[in-house]
């Protein structure tokens, strides 16, 4: 277990375990991470002073600056009233913690094409143990130049650091003069003493206070440390300088510990014998299905789109694609919904491979089963899940677009009133919820006092209004070269139009009915400042009126 | 299976004893006999059905009448034809068909929650309580599907015939036939969905036969819906009644004037209600009728 380069261990330190293989750590520390990573969404903030704050105590704090602010004055902790004072121009955007650590760790997998072990640690930095991956990029300052090259690619100032040790490539890429600093490697703990001797204790990886402890007694570099017995210091410091020390210097072990890979949401299966009849590949199908629903489970989620490729022989593929309303890992309703489209797999000479992948998955609400899997909680969910189906299977043969519920929307113009949502979108589709408790996310009802028609024309069809008697408004209309005497009317409905959306003439609405009974919703656009009652008028039309027939009525 | 030889001979049994049957029999009068007649036909004619008693009223007592079991059948196809009327129609079709289920619900929870009385005396007062809460979170609407061919199909407008904001789906653009007829087949499968209406124009016998058997496992009430005008022009019917279907009841259904006219136009339209001419051409069971100046809008019904 413990390596013969590894120096004895001094007397009162805790049992030390040397490294079990040799290492090779390149720390690669992001001194601007949080405003460069936002500043990649937004121009502006890579050439302005730009600031991250946080809310403490009902202030506005300061918490990571940009270069340019940082320069300005602008630093961490500083109220940002402070800061606005001194530079007015500044560029403010809330702290997001959680989403730098998550765009840390997706850097940290995009980085796992440098070697499989790569740990984020910390705020801003990434340990990639490369040790066995250099001679796959020509050696290791060529893999420490193309790791450079990309994250400057992607925007982003990078430290680097190569050690035997996470702590010592840690405390020269925060600390060390050269960039990328390098530490020979199978020095053991002297050389790595010596390369962080004149490095301050603070790049040991100490809590603030202990750093102030060891300063305040003028241990302020390593070299300082590393004279001193390890008891004394744990006596009046506690073990942490000492635990670091020695992580540091490689006397005690401090593993990398791998991101593990997501889990994969593909399955594939490769025929010894290239298979060609239907029924093969539907069995096929089912296995995969099996699979993947499997894994599906394991995570949580459900897919919400999947893909099924089939490699032929002759190199074609045949790729068959499927939608779902709501994220889905039953095998039965997947298999329904490939079955459908099976038939468009053309096997040509025979198909040697078929992938099955999600593109898009989403996580399910779990549900209760009792012992036969089905779900606990009546019929509601029975139904939902059946008409969910139907959906899916709607979708998929016309397009997921095609269907909708049209929902009250408040607007008075006809053909903004009623825009269709998603089928399923909203609280509706929530497992466990029954409909009825989810009623109040379309509780709006369009007004009862309007007449509206069944068929609402889109756009509006013109129409030529004859008025040849004086007795009303509308006695008749001509609509593709048939005329309708008109024997009733009701209007005008007046609608302005939406100025905050567009400038369009006013609308004025009129329900007539014609002598075979037909009713019709007919709406003069144009203005006309009698209000259509056939007075003449206080007002001359400006613009000739144009008639249009709107919609049909039942 | 009945051979060919059999069944004549069954059928010959069958008309010797009609013919013998009032004489060696108790006497029975014309009506008794028709009566019994009918039920046999209607038997016959609707076997297969899923419920016996599954109909829906129109909730208009003039129609009603006029239809076997004072109702539309659930579980099978009905097809509607005409101008915007028949749209308005099948809407207020739809809307009775959610209705009519919603109470079949209540009435089932009324039935268990008596059941679980458990003292006769209190088991009524249980029951309805039981009804009412079924009403409630029972209020399981079941879902309205509209297949339309192009996409203006108005809601608001829908919602005087009775179809709540947000109860309906629509499907829209469905321009081929096959598209249309299989999706209805698909919706008519569903137990979820309590009424579909296609706008297919008209369904030919096999077509008809498959939707038919698709919407007899389920109850579901299925209107197809012919848009071409079916007004009957220059006193010539447009569409001839000859040709064989499989949907169970046809309606032409088309606007009716309102009231007399009047010459300055100065009448509301919607003075006396939405008043339509409802025909019915074909009814498995009952006889054609026609009804004028019929009221569907859902205010102006009970």
């Amino acid at each position: 277990m413990s390596n013969k380069r590894t120096a004895p261990a001094p007397p009162g330190a805790p049992a030390l375990t040397g490294p079990r293989l040799a290492r090779r750590i390149l720390a690669a520390w992001l001194p601007w991470w949080p405003t460069e990573r936002l500043a990649r969404r937004r121009p502006e903030a890579r050439t302005l002073p730009f600031v991250t704050v946080a809310e403490s105590r009902n202030r506005l704090i300061i918490d990571a600056a940009n270069p340019l602010a940082t320069r300005a004055g602008l630093t961490s902790g500083m109220p940002l009233a402070d800061a606005r004072a001194v530079v007015p121009d500044v560029v403010v955007q809330p702290a997001d913690p959680t989403g730098d650590a998550l765009a840390l760790e997706s850097l940290a997998r995009w980085a796992d094409r440098f070697t499989p072990r790569v740990m984020p640690d910390a705020r801003d930095t990434i340990f990639l143990d490369i040790a066995g991956c250099t001679r796959l990029f020509g050696g290791e300052e060529a893999l420490t130049l193309s790791l450079r090259a990309a994250l400057e690619n992607f925007g982003l100032t990078v430290r680097l650091a190569l050690a035997d040790t996470p702590g010592a490539a840690w405390a020269l890429a925060h600390y060390g003069d050269e960039d990328p600093a390098v530490v020979a490697t199978g020095t053991g703990p002297s050389g790595l003493s010596d390369a962080l001797a004149r490095l301050p204790v603070a790049a040991l990886r100490l809590s603030a206070d202990v750093v102030d402890a060891l300063v305040s007694f003028g241990l302020d570099r390593i070299s300082a440390l590393s004279v001193l017995e390890p008891i004394e210091l744990i006596r009046r410091f506690g073990m942490e300088p000492v635990r670091r020390l020695q992580q540091a210097l490689g006397q005690v072990d401090e593993p990398i510990i791998p991101l593990r890979p997501p889990p994969p949401r593909e399955a594939q299966r490769a025929f010894a014998e290239p298979i060609s009849r239907p029924a093969d590949i539907r069995a096929a199908l089912d296995g995969l299905l099996d699979d993947l629903c499997l894994s599906l489970s394991r995570t949580g989620e459900g897919a919400r789109r999947l893909q099924l490729v089939c490699h032929r022989t002759d190199g074609d593929r045949r790729t068959l694609t499927i939608g779902t309303s709501r994220p889905l890992r039953r095998k039965k309703p997947l298999m329904g919904l490939f079955a459908e489209k099976l038939d468009r797999v053309e096997p040509g000479f025979g198909i040697d491979e078929i992938v099955l992948a999600t593109d898009v998955v989403e996580t399910i609400d779990e549900l209760q089963t009792d012992w036969s899997g089905e779900a606990v909680g009546g019929r509601h969910t029975a139904d939902e899940e059946e008409l969910a189906d139907l959906l899916d299977r709607l979708g998929n043969r016309f397009g997921f677009g095609r269907i909708g519920r049209p929902v009250p929307q408040q607007s008075w113009l006809p053909e903004r009133a009623a825009p269709h949502r998603p089928p399923l979108a909203g609280p509706e589709v929530r497992h466990g919820v029954s409909p009825a408790a989810a009623r109040p996310a379309v509780a709006t009802d369009w007004p009862e006092d309007r007449r509206r028609p069944l068929r609402l024309l889109s756009p509006p069809e013109p129409i030529e209004v004859v008025t040849l008697e004086s007795g009303g408004p509308l006695p008749r209309f001509r609509r593709q070269g048939r005329l309708h005497r008109l024997r009733a009317v009701e209007g005008p409905e007046r609608l302005e139009c939406e100025w905050w959306r567009e400038e369009a003439p006013r609308r004025d609405y009129y329900l007539v009915e014609d002598e075979m009974g037909c009713r019709y919703w007919l709406f003069r656009e144009g203005a006309c400042d009698s209000a259509g009652t056939g007075d003449p008028g206080h007002g001359q039309p400006v613009t000739a009126p144009r008639w249009f027939l709107h919609g049909l009525f039942g | 299976m009945l051979t060919r030889k059999a069944a004549v001979a069954l059928a010959y049994t069958g008309f010797v004893r009609y013919l013998v049957g009032p004489m060696t029999h108790v006497p029975k009068t014309k009506q008794n006999i028709a009566a019994t007649l009918r039920r046999t036909i209607r038997g016959i004619e609707e076997a297969g059905a899923p419920d016996d008693k599954a109909r829906l009223p129109l909730g208009v007592s003039r129609i009603d009448r006029a239809l076997p079991g004072g109702g539309l059948r659930l579980g099978c196809i009905h097809e509607v034809a005409g101008d915007e009327a028949a749209t308005g129609f099948c809407a207020a079709l739809l809307a009775r068909a959610v209705a009519n289920g919603r109470r079949r619900g209540g009435a089932r929870a009324g039935r268990t929650g008596a059941l679980a009385g458990r003292t006769g005396a209190r088991a009524a007062g249980t029951g309805a309580q039981a009804g009412r809460g079924g009403l409630r979170s029972g209020d399981r609407q079941g879902a309205l599907l509209w297949l339309a061919q192009g996409d203006d199909l108005y809601a608001p407008g829908l919602v005087r015939f009775g179809i709540e904001a947000g109860q309906l789906l629509v499907v829209s653009r469905l321009r081929r036939r096959d598209d249309m007829l299989w999706a209805m087949e698909e919706a008519l499968r569903c137990r979820a969905v309590r009424g579909v209406v296609a706008e297919a124009g008209e369904v030919g016998l096999a077509a008809g036969r498959r939707l038919m058997l698709a919407a007899e496992g389920t109850g579901v009430l299925g209107l197809v819906l012919s848009r071409r005008d079916g007004r009957r022009r220059g006193g010539k019917e447009v569409r001839g009644g000859a040709e064989v279907r499989a949907a169970v009841s046809r309606w032409r259904v088309t606007a009716a004037p309102g009231g007399p006219p009047i010459p300055d136009g100065r009448q509301s339209p919607e003075a006396d209600g939405t008043r339509w001419r409802v025909e019915l051409l074909h009814c498995r069971g009952g006889r054609p009728a026609e009804w004028d100046r019929i009221c569907f809008a859902s205010r102006d019904v009970q």
